[in-house]
């Protein structure tokens, strides 16, 4: 019992790769935005939901595997029918064990860690005893019913119980531990998709405040228009990180981001839009577009003493959403300075859709004399 | 100083901060404003036209950098001040830290200003030319500026055929005729080391323009043909073998 309260420092009890039971997973919620990989909500509880096809497919493996073990311990008995005896008695255990966690899962969670273990414990211990009780019944109405010799009572059930405690301590702090360890992978993402939107590249902030001191006389209209965009610009930078927002909305947050490079740049600065045929109600991590933009006019348009035009299309490709962002570039050795960190800016937009789809969003860099294009894909739902 | 408004040129790739500079500048007694450039090559052929005694440059500018025009104007023969300025740029400021060099951040403060104009003409240019190795992201220069009594003259570098040293000047020779500068080979070398390579002692030959190396016409050296080039350049025989490898690899 201590065991499993006793650990804090997850990260060095890192359960293998390769496990057997696969890690619990919210079920399939009716979110609309289940696409977002770090949007299925971690189940607060430690204790995986047996009722859960994949959980009871493991239950069923696991009992067969102990089965096995304990068949290929007894060398002095015919191997197949004391496999098969010990398989029909354990996978009996295992499944009627299954129902009951599946069943008290809802009441046990309301527990605290220990409680909640000690009372899965008694409730494993019970039904063990109980399913013993009843195999020996059986045993004796129906004749030996596949144990080879009919085992005493007693000691038959004091084994029993014994294996049933062993197994359910090591899975109880199995389970535990994999819970903690998947907080922790769960808490390390967010706190790294924070860090990566937090960086807005302070040339565009103090370029953007020089431009609003200058247009403060020169055009005051247009200086409360540009403090207003640069404002939703931050809030949006600032937003919960991984709240998923409509595409619609981070299309928008492009145009306004656009608007206020424009009173900069003034005409070196084109963007033409294709986006029409874009679902504007799927949900999109947010910032997913506007640092593509950002990069497409610092890499490609302020180093071009004649500006360009930056293009941003996007469609729906088997069912993904595809966003291409082309601009033109400098032929190398014209430029002036070279622009350091463009691959920087690109692995923070690869990693973010990394993080948010799970591996499911990719971005692709084709790179051409005198054009750079960005693609980026990833799942939707709307 | 002496007497008289100091005058100020403007260069800066933005309208807004221009505006916003001309406006301060007008602001300040004793100022003027010379000139407003949107690039570097413009602010460098109007220079002797406008004269001014400070020159306001931003770092970020599409072409030629800021810190290239300040190099160019710092090998005139009467430099004028120079006062940096720039939104955000993290290496070149601490490079300006070290050297001493004036710079202003944007958005620009009045008084700031003033001080830096006031200070301008203690600000001489010629430590700006140790920057170029001082930063890492301040490359070589795109042009060679040449000197025509108070006038600058901007040569290309990707149309520089090769330097060759007399004896107190470099030639460059380049698609449109030769030009005398006042730079060591040494220097040229070191900052075109990518492009140039030594031929012999006193040539410095870029590579993009060598048509073929091959056997002098009845001596047994070797000479480099340059596209566009009639005479063929002597190559010495030390340095053959760099030059066959950096023909070769490039």
């Amino acid at each position: 019992m201590s065991k499993t309260g006793a650990v804090d420092r997850p990260s060095e009890d890192r359960p293998p790769r390769t496990t057997l039971i696969p890690p619990p997973r919210a079920s399939a919620a009716a979110n609309p935005a289940a696409t977002l990989a770090l949007d299925s909500q971690l189940d607060p509880f430690f204790i995986p939901d047996f009722c859960a096809t994949r959980m009871v497919f493991a239950v069923v493996l696991i009992a067969e595997l102990v089965a096995l073990t304990l068949a290929l311990a007894r060398p002095n008995a015919p191997f197949l029918t004391e496999l098969a005896g010990i398989s029909m008695f354990l996978q009996w255990l295992g499944l009627t064990n299954a129902a009951l966690l599946c069943y008290s899962r809802r009441w046990l969670a309301r527990l605290t860690v220990p409680q909640s273990s000690a009372a899965a414990f008694t409730l494993i211990l019970l039904n063990t005893v109980v399913i013993s009780e009843l195999a020996l019944w059986l045993g004796t109405a129906f004749g030996t019913a596949g144990l080879t010799d009919r085992p005493a009572h007693w000691p038959f059930l004091l084994r029993n119980a014994g294996i049933a405690l062993i197994v359910a301590a090591l899975l109880l702090r199995y389970f535990f531990v994999t819970h903690q360890w998947h907080k922790h992978v769960r808490a390390e993402a967010l706190s790294r998709i924070q860090a990566l939107q937090a960086r807005i590249r302070p040339h565009f902030l103090f370029n953007s405040m020089n431009t609003i001191a200058a247009l403060t006389r020169s055009d005051p209209k247009r200086a409360e228009e540009a403090v207003e965009d640069l404002a939703d610009v931050f809030r949006a930078t600032l937003r919960d990180s991984h709240s998923p927002i409509r595409l619609k909305e981070e299309l928008e947050l492009t145009r306004i981001y656009q608007r206020i490079e424009a009173l900069r740049l003034g005409s070196r600065l084109e963007v033409r839009w294709d986006v029409g045929s874009l679902p504007m109600r799927a949900f999109v991590p947010g910032l997913t577009v506007q640092p593509l933009l950002e990069n497409a006019i610092y890499h490609g348009i302020e180093p071009l003493e004649r500006g360009g035009t930056v293009t941003i299309s996007g469609r729906v490709v088997d069912g993904e959403v595809e966003l291409i962002v082309t601009n033109p570039v400098a032929e190398a050795g014209a430029t002036g300075e070279p622009r350091v960190g463009n691959r920087l800016a690109l692995d923070n937009i690869r990693q973010r859709l990394d993080l948010a789809y799970g591996g499911r969003g990719s971005m692709a860099v084709e790179q051409s004399p005198g054009r750079y294009q960005v693609t980026v894909r990833f799942p939707y739902s709307e | 100083m002496n007497a008289g408004p100091l005058r100020v040129l403007i260069v800066d790739d933005e309208l807004p901060a221009r505006e916003r500079l001309q406006r301060l500048v007008e602001e300040l007694p004793g100022c003027d404003v010379a000139g407003v450039c949107s690039n570097g090559a413009d602010a460098l052929s109007q220079f002797g036209k406008l004269k001014p005694s400070v020159v306001l440059l931003d770092i970020r500018m599409p072409g030629m950098t800021g810190i290239e025009v300040a190099r160019h104007l710092g090998a005139l023969e009467n430099p004028p001040a120079i006062v940096f300025t720039t939104a955000y740029d993290e290496y070149a400021l601490e490079a300006f830290e070290s050297q001493a060099v004036g710079y202003l951040l944007k958005p620009v403060r009045s008084e700031r200003l003033a001080q830096a104009l006031k200070q301008a003409s203690r600000l001489r240019v010629p430590q700006l030319l140790g920057l170029g190795t001082a930063a890492a992201p301040l490359a070589a220069r795109q042009h060679v500026a040449v000197r025509v009594r108070d006038e600058l003259k901007l040569i290309p570098v990707k149309d520089i055929r090769y330097f060759r040293a007399d004896q107190k000047y470099v030639t460059v020779r380049h698609s449109r005729g030769e030009d005398l500068i006042d730079e060591s080979l040494k220097q040229l070398e070191d900052e075109f080391a990518r492009d140039f390579v030594r031929a012999h002692r006193s040539l410095l030959v870029a590579i993009a323009h060598v048509e073929v190396l091959e056997r002098a016409d009845g001596e047994d050296g070797y000479a480099l043909r340059l596209r566009g080039e009639a005479e063929p350049l002597a190559v010495s025989r030390r340095q053959l073998a760099e030059l066959r490898k950096r023909l070769a690899t490039y």
